[in-house]
């Protein structure tokens, strides 16, 4: 096997919480709380709290790692450890090789400078040699689209121009490690399939990237693992549907009070089992529910709501609105409830919100995030959220001849 | 870890990134260029705005004995002075200044400070032609020192570069030491003799200014460049020793900080 070109080895970082005071009147007193306390490395201080605990992983030649967690997980910061921008508390980082960051992509550009101008200035500061850049000038102009304005200063860009730029820059590089931190919310659609396309690209070329994302749907498509980054928790690595999974569940939204859920599971509607692993598109599915009223719910109907991981809303469907009847429930009542869909859904992690609403006024009278979640695994689609089972009738009427054939496909 | 691994990490990581370092020079000098009509005329305009008053006062009103015309004599030390006082005001900003690229990206943090007194270095140069200008105005040929010049350059830049080393990185820690650095700058100049020469002075104060090496530089300046003695080995020396001395020690103290700027800025 490989040696990691990345490899993190409980890996802490501690940050200080507060006001950091930078004048020099601070000076005295920190001069002497350091003669005091000398050399007090592992416990926290009231004010500190770890921004990264115990973080260990591996990326080997040709492998995308993806790294996730809420805002304020450490993701950003696990890279600037990677990068040398920051030095960890504790623990190891091995990195073999030239490193492209493609960290905020247009920091070094100059608005008085222009395009032509930036594009050696950004090349320079992301490591690129003169040479190169002038060899790859044309291709980072073509890349970015703006072969009219590359003489115009940088100021009078619109931020699409000035962050297709910027990654165009990136795109050039010629790294031997890439690290990869939610940039490609840049341009428009095309350009993010051309940022995307890249990426593969680099990835194909077996360069190892480390993938800062909150967008699920790339990480599954680039990553071999995940790394879920927890606030004060150790970090959990793993294959790419699992931990998927794991974040979608973890982010489930504080229990409704008027709601107790005793228990829920989801099945394979055809086997019955408990669903575990990753399922193929069209698979019946059986959401069962215990569900206990803390209070009156007069003329209520349940509410499921699939939603993948990037925040679509795939289905909402209501009881009452599918010729169920209308359920009343009275403090301490249990609820056992069924509902059988199928999985008519392609590529993704999904999780299943329910809510019981008053449908009187089609309000929600109590909400529970997150009670399920399932992954979908199928290679076959190149794109899209939602399996139609196409038919495909093709008939090619050839112009020399009478004949014709006719081909169907299924 | 060890001093020879620093160093060696310093030094390999200068030469890795001295593109960038000139890319950034080129940067400053570019805006500099496109934002003012006059651009490089800046370099020469400020010298020669500050010589034509200190001429009045020092030859009109309070006048002083200077080897060469007056004029000339100003001009050397304000030329040479203001390669040590543009680079240090570039470079107690240059750190804060550029706090998105200290947080974002990593190389190595020298380059600010550097590419400051590079920019001082090429007006340093553009100036000089006007120095040259003076001279055969004035009739005052070269000494025959003239070619220990670049020695007397590479001194100024060494100590040039410990001291903006030192308060790019203390004005990174504490936000004061930019203003403090006003103050000191403008007295730091009238402590140098770059418009009298502080060899005329005696007594004790005059003990005291010559322990600052920016005095022996810019002395060391005037004696290679149309002095008619040799220039003062002694003092020249002990700046050289006490730059280098300088450089080493800022370099070091920052190299080894540079892990914490992105946390502290």
């Amino acid at each position: 096997m490989a040696e990691p070109v990345i490899a993190f080895d409980g890996v802490w970082k501690k940050f200080r919480r507060g006001e950091h005071h930078d004048s020099l009147r601070d000076l005295i007193p920190s001069l002497a709380k350091r003669l005091t306390s000398r050399k007090r490395e592992q416990p926290l201080d009231a004010d500190e709290f770890w921004v990264l605990r115990n973080v260990s992983f591996e990326v080997k030649p040709g492998q995308a790692m993806g790294i996730i967690g809420p805002n304020g997980a450490g993701k950003s910061t696990a890279l600037k450890v990677l990068t040398r921008i920051l030095k960890p508390t504790r623990g190891q980082i091995r990195v073999r090789g030239r490193v492209g960051a493609l960290i905020e992509l247009a920091a070094g550009f100059h608005p008085d400078l222009t395009g032509r101008e930036n594009i050696f200035l950004q090349g320079a500061i992301m490591g690129m040699r003169r040479d190169a850049i002038r060899r790859r000038f044309d291709e980072i102009v073509d890349f970015a689209g703006i072969p009219d304005f590359i003489d115009t200063p940088v100021k009078r860009y619109s931020s699409g121009m000035n962050a297709r730029l910027g990654f165009a820059i990136a795109a050039h590089l010629d790294p031997e490690v890439l690290l990869i931190d939610e940039v490609l919310a840049v341009g428009d659609f095309t350009f993010q399939q051309k940022c995307y396309a890249r990426l593969e690209e680099f990835r194909r070329e077996g360069i190892p990237i480390a993938f800062v994302s909150h967008n699920m749907q790339a990480i599954a498509s680039l990553c071999d693992q995940v790394m879920l980054l927890r606030p004060a928790q150790d970090p959990i690595v793993g294959d790419v549907p699992d931990v998927l999974a794991e974040y979608v569940a973890s982010r489930s939204a504080a229990a409704d009070p008027r709601l107790n859920v005793i228990a829920s599971s989801l099945r394979d509607g055809r086997s019955g089992r408990m669903v575990a692993g990753p399922i193929t598109p069209g698979t019946p599915l059986d959401l069962d529910l215990d569900l206990v009223a803390t209070g009156e719910m007069p003329r209520a109907g349940l509410l499921i709501q699939i939603v993948r991981s990037d925040g679509l809303i795939v289905f909402t469907g209501m009881s009452t609105l599918d010729g169920g009847r209308e359920i009343d429930l009275r403090a301490s009542d249990q609820l056992n409830a069924r509902i059988a869909f199928v999985a008519n859904v392609l590529r993704g992690t999904y999780i299943i919100n329910i809510q019981l609403v008053d449908s009187m006024r089609q309000w929600p009278a109590a909400a529970v995030n997150s009670i399920q979640s399932f992954v979908v695994n199928e290679t076959t689609r190149i794109a899209g959220c939602a399996e139609l089972s196409p038919t495909y009738d093709l008939a090619v009427r050839s112009a020399a001849a009478e004949s014709h054939a006719t081909v169907k496909i299924r | 870890m060890s001093l020879t691994a620093d160093l060696k990490e310093m030094l390999t990581e200068q030469l890795h990134y001295r593109e960038l370092l000139f890319e950034m020079t080129r940067r400053d000098l570019l805006i500099r260029y496109k934002q003012t009509i006059m651009g490089f005329g800046w370099a020469v305009f400020m010298p020669l705005v500050n010589t034509a008053v200190f001429s009045v006062i020092f030859t009109r009103v309070a006048p002083i004995g200077t080897e060469v015309p007056y004029p000339l004599f100003a001009y050397c030390g304000l030329l040479t002075w203001n390669f040590t006082a543009s680079s240090l005001r570039a470079a107690v900003s240059s750190l804060t200044s550029n706090a998105g690229l200290v947080t974002k990206i990593y190389f190595p943090r020298e380059i600010f400070p550097f590419s400051a007194m590079l920019v001082g270095l090429v007006d340093l140069a553009v100036g000089s032609s006007v120095l040259v200008a003076l001279m055969a105005w004035y009739r005052v040929p070269p000494s025959k020192f003239i070619v220990l010049l670049p020695v007397v350059v590479c001194v100024h830049a060494m100590f040039t570069g410990a001291v903006a080393l030192f308060v790019a990185m203390a004005n990174l820690f504490y936000r004061d030491v930019k203003y403090i650095f006003e103050v000191v700058i403008t007295l730091w100049m009238f402590a140098t003799s770059v418009l009298y020469p502080v060899r005329m002075l005696g007594g004790k104060l005059g003990t005291v200014l010559r322990l600052n090496p920016m005095t022996a530089i810019i002395d060391a300046y005037r004696d290679v460049i149309f002095g008619r003695h040799a220039p003062d080995w002694t003092s020249l020396g002990a700046a050289a020793a006490l730059s280098a001395v300088a450089l080493l020690w800022a370099w070091i103290a920052f190299h080894r900080s540079e892990f914490e700027f992105a946390e502290r800025i």
